[in-house]
């Protein structure tokens, strides 16, 4: 089981929000001696609610939810971060609420759902016009961090505003990576996480971690929900990084090779390797560059263009997979690799990486919803290649639901013509709402080929 | 769906048996009702038997049917699961109705066609039992709407297999693509003959069929379930569906020759799509995939090719659409391997004729080779034509085995292996064939000394390094 995201629809939380009032409220001894500290105070004048309402193509048509999660300021010119389970591409409006508790437009910088960080600017101009006035914080050095040190977690769980609580540093480099983590998007191959016991709840998502005097050394971002006190944060030393990347471009672009790689445990006696030498590919993606270059599943990974690897533990995984990632795209990789007793020098090429999840789009006189094969989903479910669409909401009713497509399908073929870009499902749609005529859909569910027809 | 449908007609005091025993409303002449039902009670048995797994022994009861004088039984075609070995079949019994004697019988295999299994009843057996075309009655009209039709149900071993009457109306006729009737409430236990109002024999039960329910419970309201009734059905083959198929008694265990066409996933079209491509009053069928190697595709048929008829007769319009894909699966079914199948097939709007020359089936399930290794805790089978297909592997890669079983908590088990896992390396070698890595597992099995050895194994489109622990 993977420990869920954090943010949470409005409505819920009223009803969770009243159940929580009979609770006495146990907030003022655990930061009482926190609040001893002036640069603790600041930061609680930093953490922000986000209110983010957003674009969703599921049900087969442009439908619009709502969500709350938590941020923090990091800058004199408005920068927020916050995870990217809060805000996202498919956010359209975003409001923020500062501790003065007046609201303020917010637009998205960026977003990287890898490490769950998403950046959004504060709106200045309104800042400027209405006389507003917020603090900003700074961040702590997650890497000095110890199992055991005393930790605060500043948010809006439940939509409680500017909750605070306690709890200590459980674990500073746990590992753990979700396929499907952030709406449908991977996350966790390329960091580690912090472990706290600080009570973290829905809502908290996006809020800072903090020492005692106020340093960000993380980013709440996933608890097990049932679970007492097991809560996750993205630390600041990534999220350092990853904030000057998304100021720069706006997104974070990454290399790829397709090495899913495992902790090599006590396999080195078996593989007959050096002391602490070594990553185990466990898998290589079906097509991909590695794949291409002959690597398999079974291979030893010694080394990255000379530096040696230690992969014998599943944390020490994420920053080895970072250093593929961090080589420019389209860049030729030296690996030193063992096999079956012999040691071989293996150049791949690397790709850019991509998320499994396409793009979406909805049709709504179809009553359709689709979402671009990637070729990351189609390699995931052993594809040709990224040719189609994939329809994850259809309405009742409407064409696409009439014709029998259902979610999962994969749509080929539009009157006989291969569906290779969505832009072409678009066009013929716009055909469509000019001049409306029967169209014939190839599609695939589970490898079985049908056709459909959709009608006016 | 048309079970629903029926239930809505009647009232559900139908389904009740003691009303219909007390005859309260049925216009019945009943006086010679009991001798009819006494002298067909003979063509019916319980047959019993078990299926023998890595762990445990699976007793399966069903109900047969005599077809000959030879003490041939025939079963229906779910008695046995697909995955099931001819040699994980043991104690085949045959009890008759209303007797506690147990009689030996031995399986003969099942008809590819039918689908049904054959066993074979021991001599001393043979003169109690009456075959089923002793009812058979020379100039049966078919049975109509609104008919009555009447069988048997049999009660379980600890009743000693007690005979009982059902009766019914016949409440729709329909080729599935076989000629079927669905009575308005139960007819006879599943696998039993169905006979009209003067004792000739006009049907087969066949499973009932799933019938859609509310169900409301302290907890839960109106949650929706899908009953199947497993003592009883409603649903019957049409003599003329069952007669001429009696003698298919397989040539061998493994019904052998499987005649191949090698076409995977038919889809069928439905009449909008069908009228789209200007099909009219027939149906057609979307071929997904056509299988390497495979009769079909030496014959030039494509993937996304659209079979339009078979031997020059356009495919018919069934309902529902998927029985379709059935008709064509019967038509290749009906034929010999070596056979010609003239396919007419839409490509890119083109009428094009192909001849496919039917194969005999690669290996399929029930036929491979397997071995269970106890003490890892696993079974391992050879890989076969169907598996590389599932898992989108070339014939020319094709090696290693597959997991058939894993027992809980086994040195296996603890190792994260599954069932169906494909095992390509055993201890970072190459598996090329079963014996390889039989002789490989062997050789593992019976080194006490050995604390673990390692797999390469692929789930879905991963592979993994395994590490089982022995010590």
């Amino acid at each position: 089981m993977k420990p869920a995201t954090l943010n949470e629809s409005p409505a819920r939380s009223i009803i969770r929000a009243a159940v929580r009032l009979l609770v006495p409220p146990l907030l003022a001894a655990a930061s009482a001696r926190a609040a001893m500290s002036g640069d603790f105070n600041r930061l609680l004048e930093a953490v922000v609610r986000i209110d983010v309402r957003e674009v969703t193509f599921e049900e087969g048509a442009r439908r619009f939810v709502a969500g709350v999660g938590s941020g923090v300021i990091l800058s004199k010119d408005g920068l927020v971060l916050t995870n990217a389970h809060v805000a996202s591409p498919h956010a359209v409006e975003i409001s923020i609420t500062l501790p003065s508790l007046e609201r303020v437009d917010a637009k998205l910088v960026g977003w990287d759902h890898w490490t769950d960080l998403a950046l959004i600017r504060l709106d200045l101009d309104e800042v400027k016009r209405r006389g507003l006035a917020f603090q900003h914080a700074a961040f702590g050095d997650s890497d000095a961090l110890y199992a055991g040190q005393t930790v605060y977690a500043v948010g809006t769980p439940y939509g409680l505003t500017r909750t605070v609580t306690r709890g200590i540093i459980s674990n500073n480099r746990r590992y753990f990576e979700d396929r499907e983590g952030v709406r449908g998007y991977e996350t966790g191959a390329f960091n580690t996480w912090l472990q706290t016991d600080a009570a973290i709840n829905p809502g908290n998502s996006g809020g800072p971690l903090v020492t005692e005097d106020g340093r960000v050394v993380g980013i709440n971002a996933r608890a097990y929900v049932g679970a007492d006190n097991l809560g996750f944060a993205i630390p600041s030393n990534i999220a350092q990084r990853i904030v000057a990347g998304l100021v720069a471009h706006g997104s974070i672009t990454r290399s790829y090779i397709g090495l899913v790689p495992a902790a090599l445990q006590d396999l080195e006696h078996f593989y007959a390797l050096a002391l602490n030498t070594g990553l185990l590919i466990n898998s290589v993606d079906p097509g991909s560059p590695a794949a291409r270059a002959g690597l398999r599943g079974g291979d030893i990974l010694l080394a990255i263009n000379g530096q040696k690897v230690d992969g014998r533990f599943p944390e020490q995984l994420p920053p080895i997979q970072n250093m593929i990632a961090s080589l420019p795209v389209g860049s030729t990789v030296k690996l030193s690799l063992k096999r079956a007793g012999q040691t071989m020098e293996i150049p791949v090429v690397t790709e850019k990486l991509e998320s499994r999840v396409g793009e979406e789009w909805a049709f709504e006189k179809w009553g359709l919803g689709v979402r671009k094969v990637s070729r990351a989903f189609a390699r995931e479910n052993q594809l040709d290649d990224d040719t189609g669409v994939i329809v994850i909401g259809v309405q009742p009713g409407f064409p696409a639901a009439v014709a029998g497509l259902a979610p999962g399908d994969i749509i080929t073929k539009l009157n006989q013509q291969t569906l290779t870009e969505l832009e072409t499902l678009k066009r013929v749609y716009q055909q469509f709402e000019a001049r409306p005529d029967s169209l014939l859909v190839e599609a695939m569910r589970d490898r079985h080929v049908s056709l459909y027809v959709l009608k006016p | 769906m048309i079970t629903t449908l029926v239930r809505r007609i009647f009232p559900p005091a139908w389904r009740c048996l003691l009303l219909v025993l007390g005859g309260a409303w049925l216009p019945l002449r009943a006086a010679d009702l009991p001798d009819l039902f006494a002298e067909r009670v003979r063509s019916c048995v319980t047959v019993e038997f078990m299926v023998e797994n890595e762990l445990d022994r699976q007793p399966v009861t069903v109900l047969g049917v005599c077809a000959d004088t030879n003490g041939t039984i025939i079963l229906p075609a779910s008695a046995i699961g697909a995955r099931v070995s001819v040699r994980q079949l043991k104690d085949f019994k045959v009890y008759r109705p209303n007797s506690a004697t147990a009689y030996h019988a031995e399986y003969l295999g099942q008809d590819v066609l039918t689908g049904w299994h054959f066993v074979r009843a021991e001599e001393k057996l043979r003169a109690e039992l009456v075959p089923l075309t002793a009812w058979v009655r020379a100039g049966t009209p078919e049975p109509r709407l609104a008919d009555e039709v009447w069988g048997i149900g049999l009660r379980g071993k600890d009743e000693d297999f007690h005979p009982y009457f059902l009766m019914s109306l016949i409440g729709l006729i329909q080729s599935m693509p076989q000629r079927t009737a669905i009575a308005a409430s139960e007819v006879g236990g599943p696998g039993l003959p169905v006979f009209n109002r003067d004792g000739a024999l006009v049907g087969l039960t066949l499973n009932s069929f799933g019938q859609n329910f509310l169900m409301f419970s302290r907890r839960e309201r109106g949650v929706p379930v899908v009953l199947v009734d497993v003592e009883e059905s409603s649903v019957f083959l049409l003599a003329s569906e069952v007669l001429p198929y009696l003698g298919r008694i397989p040539q061998n265990v493994q019904g052998r020759p499987l005649p191949w066409l090698g076409a995977f996933g038919l889809e069928p079209v439905d009449p909008e799509v069908a009228r789209f491509l200007r099909l009219e009053n027939q149906s057609a069928l979307v071929v997904s995939e056509v299988l390497e190697g495979s009769p079909a595709e030496k014959a030039g048929l494509k993937s996304r090719d659209i079979i339009v008829a078979l031997d020059g007769r356009p495919l018919p319009r069934l309902k529902p659409d998927q029985v379709v894909a059935t008709y064509v699966e019967r038509e290749v079914d009906r034929h010999r391997p070596g056979d010609e199948l003239p396919l007419t097939v839409l490509r890119d709007g083109q009428r094009l004729e192909l001849t496919v020359t039917l194969g005999d089936e690669p290996k399929i399930i029930r036929e491979a080779e397997r071995k269970y290794f106890e003490r890892l805790g696993f079974t391992v089978r050879e890989f076969l034509y169907g598996d590389g297909m599932a898992r989108r592997v070339k014939l020319a890669e094709q090696a290693g085995v597959i997991v058939e079983f894993v027992k809980s908590n086994s040195p296996a088990a603890m190792g994260g292996l599954e069932f169906d896992d494909w095992i390509r390396e055993i201890d970072g070698k190459e598996v090329k064939t079963y014996a390889e890595a039989v002789a490989a597992l062997t050789a593992i099995e019976a080194d006490q000394n050995r604390p673990e050895f390692v797999l390469l194994t692929s789930r879905g489109s991963e592979t993994a390094v395994r590490r089982v622990k022995l010590k």
